[in-house]
């Protein structure tokens, strides 16, 4: 109980200690401090601080950044974790099921062709390519897990195969500008991003969290869950519904952050235990603050910034090697 | 009344008919047994029981009430199945597995009740020391058990068993059936497939013996006959009777 409170607290410090940092050069850690004591207790700073400047950075520059990073790690994170559970594979991640190849052809496509921001060209596309993927896996009104995988791997291929063609015609100015969405990154957040997530990342999160014990049993079996009292098909959709919804809002604003979907969640199982009542509140908390702490480090490691997805699979590839080696001990035949 | 009631049943697929139209009652209180061939259509009829499969002509009732028109959380209050086997890919604690049989009572989290139920169930089928064991690292009989727990968790009115005895040694079946004796004298009706005639033959129970999609026999002990035995499972069998036991010692040339 002590270890799973530290999760929901953890966030709060982490979110206050990353306003101070950043690859400013003209804004040092000690000037964040002095704007906080004069903000909090109305202690003037020596002279030489601009304390507007400061402020902007900070208000405009910094704390949308925290959030975003937060709210698209907690966003991938819990999606990753109910869809290991209901899918009940634990090598699935949000973009398993077309979602993150639809995004990047609506992306690229906003970019080169439509006249239509890319953030929602982006939701749209991955919306369409997993509902593309379900309604291929429904047969006779059940969706079968194997078909889903299935059709989520024909549905990505399609779409990869659809944004390279939109990469071939594109000018090489413009086709920099998709590869580097591709790649995931945090630079380019701000408050309307935040904005335009926020609000589906919450709901989703919190429909989520209301059936998180769900989860358990749908993940036992669909005739294990159809005799104990829950329509399996009702109950999958329930949980594709805010799954794909959080992780399409986060992908819109980012970017494909590769790996974080798919194994946070597994980090967390391993430190707390398997019951999704307890794994999918602290997926959001823990999922946000990794991702905050990942970013943090990919603004200061070096003097350019790598892109955040970058970084994400560099840590969680060799992690997920790993735990594909232990994995006979832990997951079942 | 009759707990479980099927008229007119048929069901097949792939072109394939399985069932040719049954009809058969079950009393309430009573422990019924399915016999048949592989192939026979026992788990298929089972599978119509739950809910699991539906019937493509005819219906079943569970007191009186069209099995596939209720909801599926009355239902399971009505009705629990237990499948063959069972596995999962996540190592669940055997607690966490168990009181998921309460889902029909749960909305968003188990409560206090949930949790004594559970433990309820654990204790009766005496695997409460295994509570915080990694389900899925079990043997095949200990889950047999932990799915045995989650069912009576479940506290249904009737409970359907395919192959219980799959994976249980014979000091775990001994046990499972007098769990059942049990569970029968808390007015439970039970209805259970299994293999083994011999086995079945020394269960104090109501017996259907299926054949060809269609029932070739149903009553007491009685239906153990050479004539029956013959005609359900291709088999001869030499079968003596002696106060009240019966032992089926089948040849062992069977005919095409």
């Amino acid at each position: 109980m002590k270890r799973e409170s530290l999760f929901y607290i953890l966030p709060l410090p982490l979110i206050f200690l990353s306003l101070f940092i950043g690859p400013s050069e003209t804004i040092k850690q000690v000037d964040v401090y002095y704007w906080l004591m004069f903000k909090i207790f109305g202690i003037s700073p020596p002279d030489f601080v601009d304390l507007q400047i400061v402020e902007t950075v900070v208000l405009e520059i910094r704390l949308p950044r925290i959030i975003t990073a937060f709210l698209v790690g907690a966003a991938l994170t819990t999606s990753g974790s109910s869809l290991q559970a209901m899918i009940r594979n634990p090598l699935v991640e949000p973009y398993l099921l077309g979602l993150s190849s639809g995004a990047a052809f609506g992306a690229a496509l906003a970019m080169t062709r439509l006249n239509m921001p890319i953030q929602i060209s982006a939701f749209v596309f991955g919306l369409f390519a997993v509902c593309l993927t379900y309604f291929l896996a429904l047969r006779k009104g059940e969706i079968s897990i194997l078909s889903m995988i299935l059709s989520g791997v024909i549905v990505s291929g399609i779409f990869t195969a659809c944004l390279t063609i939109v990469q071939f015609l594109t000018d090489p100015f413009r086709l920099q500008g998709i590869v580097y969405w591709i790649m995931g990154n945090l630079h380019n957040a701000s408050w309307t991003g935040v904005k335009s997530m926020a609000i589906p990342i919450v709901a989703g999160s919190l429909l989520l969290f209301l059936i998180r014990w769900r989860l358990n049993v749908i993940s036992l079996g669909d005739i294990e869950t159809r005799t104990v009292g829950y329509n399996p098909t009702t109950l999958k959709i329930l949980i594709l519904i805010p799954s794909t919804l959080i992780a399409s809002a986060s992908v819109a604003v980012a970017g494909i952050i590769g790996m974080v979907g798919l194994v946070v969640p597994h980090m967390i199982r391993m430190m707390i235990g398997y019951d999704n009542q307890r794994v999918i509140p602290i997926s959001f908390a823990f999922g946000g603050s990794f991702l905050l702490l990942v970013d943090n480090f990919s603004r200061t490691v070096s003097q350019f910034e790598i892109p955040i997805g970058i970084f994400t699979t560099l840590i969680g590839g060799p992690f997920f090697i790993y735990l594909l080696k232990r994995l006979k001990h832990g997951y079942g035949d | 009344m009759d707990a479980l009631k099927a008229a007119e049943l048929s069901f097949g697929y792939d072109g394939k008919t399985i069932l040719k139209g049954i009809d058969f009652e079950i009393k309430d209180g009573s422990f019924v047994v399915l016999l048949g061939r592989n192939g026979s259509g026992k788990s298929t009829l089972l599978k119509l029981m739950a809910g699991i499969l539906k019937p493509q002509r005819g219906r079943i009732e569970i007191y009186g009430e069209d099995i596939n028109k209720m909801p599926f959380t009355e239902r399971a209050k009505m009705i629990g199945f237990l499948a063959q086997s069972h596995n999962t890919v996540f190592p669940y604690t055997v607690e966490e597995v168990v009181i998921t049989g309460r889902a029909s009572y749960i909305l968003y989290s188990p409560n206090r009740e949930d949790k004594f139920k559970a433990t309820e169930a654990m204790e009766k089928v005496g695997i409460i020391e295994l509570k915080d064991k990694p389900y899925n690292q079990l043997s095949g009989g200990e889950r047999q058990l932990v799915m045995i727990a989650r069912v009576l968790a479940q506290e249904p009115k009737i409970i359907l068993f395919d192959e219980p005895l799959t994976f249980l040694d014979i000091y775990n079946q001994i046990r499972f059936f007098s769990l059942i004796r049990e569970i029968l004298s808390h007015k439970f009706t039970i209805v259970m497939v299994i293999h083994d005639l011999t086995t079945a033959a020394k269960l104090d129970a109501d017996y259907i013996m299926l054949s060809d999609g269609c029932i070739a026999a149903s009553g007491k002990k009685d239906i153990f006959t050479k004539d029956n035995i013959q005609k359900v499972f291709n088999v001869d069998a030499d079968i003596e009777i002696q106060t009240g036991e019966i032992t089926l010692t089948p040849f062992m040339d069977t005919r095409q």
